[in-house]
């Protein structure tokens, strides 16, 4: 069985990846893969914490997420076609028709 | 049974307003036969109660609880009977008369409305039964003097006319509720039993005694400062002649039946609060009999017809203020003497008024230089307007007559006890004037050749109509009426148990007993009879001279008293400089200038301040709102950082505690 701390450790590593990238990205698209990528890594951690010790309510709680971030990766990429289709670009800082 | 449709005398002239603003445009003549009727049947209402009244001692009130101790309610005593009659009556004739006179006006729906409900808010005035519901109605008699002086408010000078008489009685309003606000106070410190409304005419009476003199000065002075800005009295007249500019029955409804006989009334229905305080009495009659005078001196040299009869309007209140000043000396019977002459004035000056609308109308001018010999096509409107002018100057044996001599007797007796000869001395001397400027109209109008090329017919029969009968009434009242009149009204405070005697001692009169009076009279017979005689001689002298002046039979030419360099009559013809006074000096510059350092003031200190802590106030913000970027990824880095500060922070803390 793989150690607990290899699946924490892989998690740790998305997370960081996923925090950089939502970071530094302007890309609209990059940063919803970002967001995924974030969402994904406590996926990880979920279930594998659920295997461990062992309880079910990890695995669920991970279908749950899963489910939540397809919903959410759907409205995203709708708001950014919208936007694109008006700007002609989904670089989001030239997309600040609301700001001061 | 009449007396439990009171209410309706107000009511019907508000829902005449209700239905003439509304659907007046549709009907024909402005839908005015709805102010007509109201107002006619709120005269057989007040006939009705009057039949339920007189003679015998009964008074009609009643009251509802309004909120905390005020109230709303009824009260119809003699004082107030009386006035509901002639307001009634006067209004229903000028209303009617209007039917004619507005013919053809595109705003006579608005006319009948406004005229409609400036006759309710009189009829409120008078059976109010307490202080605070008779100054709502006073206000809004304001109100409609100003909507209706200013009838055709296309005209600049309509528009500023009502503007003046507004903000003039307004000043008087002012003081009328400082008045009213200091006697509550006063009430309320008398600690009043439970479920005692405090403004209660009853209440007041009751209470005099208890109120400090000074402080009944005070009130005293007050209310009549209210009822010197309604009634055109010295120094806040101006508004009066102004009012001219209004349609010509807007006039006589003002200066006859509403509006200016309110401030008199007002005095009338308080008499004894200036009977209980120190010489505000004095102040009264020597303000009314000063501007019966300095108001008649100026009527005589106008040439605009309506305005000679608006001073001579200012110089009969004054004469009815006087009536009321000198009841220091007679008691409660001044209220008899001032309010019949009130009544009288009412009938007279409503009738000469609506005969310079019949001239105007049909001559098509104000200035009596272009008028003369109007008589010979106009036989009713000058015969009616000879009838008003012969009362208003006091001929023997017409209302006029008896009203104005007792007055000026009755200021004689007000000298006589001690109190001062000054009113009797104006009020005599504006008898004659008085006499003058009255027939120097009537001679100017009617009689002579035409001086111009006016129009010449009689008025229709809606507007000759009332003349007639108020002819009639001007003429022939004052022979059955008087004595009856003046032991109904000049008791009216019999009815509230209101102890004079006792009130003189509080207001410091010497009282003059009735038999006393009268044995004074028996002691210096000849003395009296000229003193009763001498207005007459006045009156008729006045009419005369006149004549000599004036009328076709004329003997001398005016240049040989006055000439156009004349000091005197420029100050007259300038009316004493009174515009150059209120309104250049006053109103333009000290008040202007007044207005301008408050303006700035307002602009550089308070505006100052204020802009300059919102200046600050946004700067400080502009520099930090900008730490609202909108972009998402600045507020996570800070979320980032902030979350890796507070982790960093705990586990040094939790270190601490292990170590």
């Amino acid at each position: 069985m793989v150690p607990l701390v290899l699946y924490v450790l892989l998690a740790s590593a998305m997370f960081t990846i996923g925090l950089y990238g939502l970071l530094t990205q302007r890309n609209g698209i990059k940063l919803m893969m970002c967001v995924e990528i974030l969402l994904n890594s406590a996926n990880i951690n979920l279930v594998a914490f659920s295997t461990y010790l062992p309880n079910e309510n990890g695995q669920v709680f991970a279908l749950f997420s899963i489910a939540l971030a397809a919903a959410e990766a759907g409205v995203g990429f709708a708001i950014l076609i919208t936007l694109y289709r008006l700007y002609g670009t989904i670089e989001l800082d030239n997309i600040n028709a609301l700001r001061w | 049974m009449y007396s439990d449709y009171a209410y309706l005398i107000v009511a019907l002239p508000v829902l005449a307003f209700v239905l003439t603003i509304f659907l007046g445009w549709y009907l024909p003549k402005g839908g005015g036969f709805f102010t007509v009727l109201a107002t006619f049947a709120g005269f057989i209402l007040s006939l009705g109660i009057l039949s339920e009244i007189y003679p015998d001692n009964i008074v009609i009130h009643q009251s509802t609880h309004w909120f905390a101790n005020f109230n709303a309610g009824i009260l119809i005593d003699p004082l107030a009977i009386v006035m509901l009659l002639m307001v009634t009556f006067v209004c229903t004739m000028i209303h009617t008369y209007a039917l004619g006179y507005m013919e053809g006006d595109p705003g006579m729906a608005r006319y009948f409305a406004e005229a409609g409900l400036f006759t309710a808010a009189m009829l409120g005035l008078v059976y109010a039964d307490n202080l605070l519901q008779l100054f709502i109605f006073w206000e809004l008699v304001g109100l409609c003097s100003y909507l209706l002086i200013g009838f055709w408010y296309r005209k600049p000078s309509a528009a500023s006319a009502a503007k003046k008489a507004f903000l003039v009685t307004r000043v008087g309003d002012v003081m009328f509720l400082a008045g009213i606000v200091l006697l509550y106070t006063n009430m309320m410190k008398l600690g009043l039993p439970e479920g005692t409304y405090a403004l209660q005419f009853q209440t007041i009476y009751d209470n005099l005694v208890n109120i400090p003199p000074d402080q009944l000065t005070w009130i005293a002075l007050l209310l009549f400062g209210g009822a010197v800005g309604k009634s055109g009295q010295f120094p806040l007249h101006v508004w009066l002649p102004d009012a001219m500019e209004g349609p010509t029955t807007v006039s006589a409804m003002i200066h006859a039946a509403t509006m200016v006989t309110a401030g008199v009334y007002l005095v009338a229905r308080m008499f004894p609060l200036f009977y209980a305080a120190p010489h505000a009495l004095t102040v009264v009659a020597l303000i009314g009999a000063f501007t019966a005078l300095f108001a008649a001196t100026m009527g005589i040299v106008m040439f605009d017809i309506k305005r000679v009869l608006a001073y001579s309007t200012v110089s009969q209140l004054g004469y009815m203020m006087a009536g009321l000043g000198v009841g220091a000396a007679v008691g409660a019977g001044a209220v008899g003497v001032g309010m019949f002459h009130l009544i009288g004035h009412s009938f007279f000056k409503a009738l000469l008024f609506l005969c310079a609308g019949s001239v105007i109308h049909a001559v098509g001018t104000n200035d009596m230089r272009e008028m003369g010999g109007v008589l010979k096509s106009m036989k009713w409107t000058g015969l009616t307007m000879l009838a008003g002018s012969l009362t208003l100057a006091g001929f023997p044996l017409t209302t006029g007559f008896f009203s104005k001599d007792e007055i000026i007797v009755t200021a004689f007796e007000y000298g006589e006890f001690g109190n001062g000869w000054l009113p009797y001395i104006f009020v005599i001397v504006a008898a004659l004037l008085t006499a003058i400027y009255t027939f120097r109209l009537w001679f100017l109008t009617f009689d002579g050749e035409p001086r111009s090329d006016y129009g010449k017919h009689e008025s229709p029969w809606v507007m000759v109509g009332p003349l007639v009968i108020l002819a009639l009434f001007a003429l022939f009242m004052g022979i059955p009426a008087q004595h009856a009149f003046y032991d109904y009204v000049g008791n009216n405070f019999d009815h509230y148990g209101v102890d004079f005697e006792e009130l003189a001692i509080v207001g410091g009169h010497q009282v003059v007993h009735e038999a006393e009076a009268h044995g004074a009279e028996g002691s210096h017979g000849i003395f009296h009879t000229i003193i009763h005689i001498l207005p007459i001689l006045f009156g008729v002298g006045g009419i005369l001279i006149a004549a000599l002046f004036y009328s076709r039979w004329k003997r001398f030419d005016s240049s040989i008293i006055t000439s156009e360099r004349d000091p005197l009559r420029h100050i007259l013809l300038k009316r004493y400089y009174q515009n150059e006074i209120y309104t250049l000096w006053f109103a333009e510059k000290v008040v202007y200038g007044l207005s301008l350092l408050f303006n700035m003031i307002d602009l550089k200190i308070v505006d100052g301040a204020v802009n300059k802590i919102s200046d600050i106030l946004g700067g400080f913000a502009g520099t930090v709102r900008k730490v609202q970027t909108g972009v998402i990824q600045n507020y996570i880095t800070a979320i980032v950082l902030g979350l890796a500060v507070l982790l960093i922070l705990i586990q040094l803390t939790t270190m601490e505690v292990a170590i």
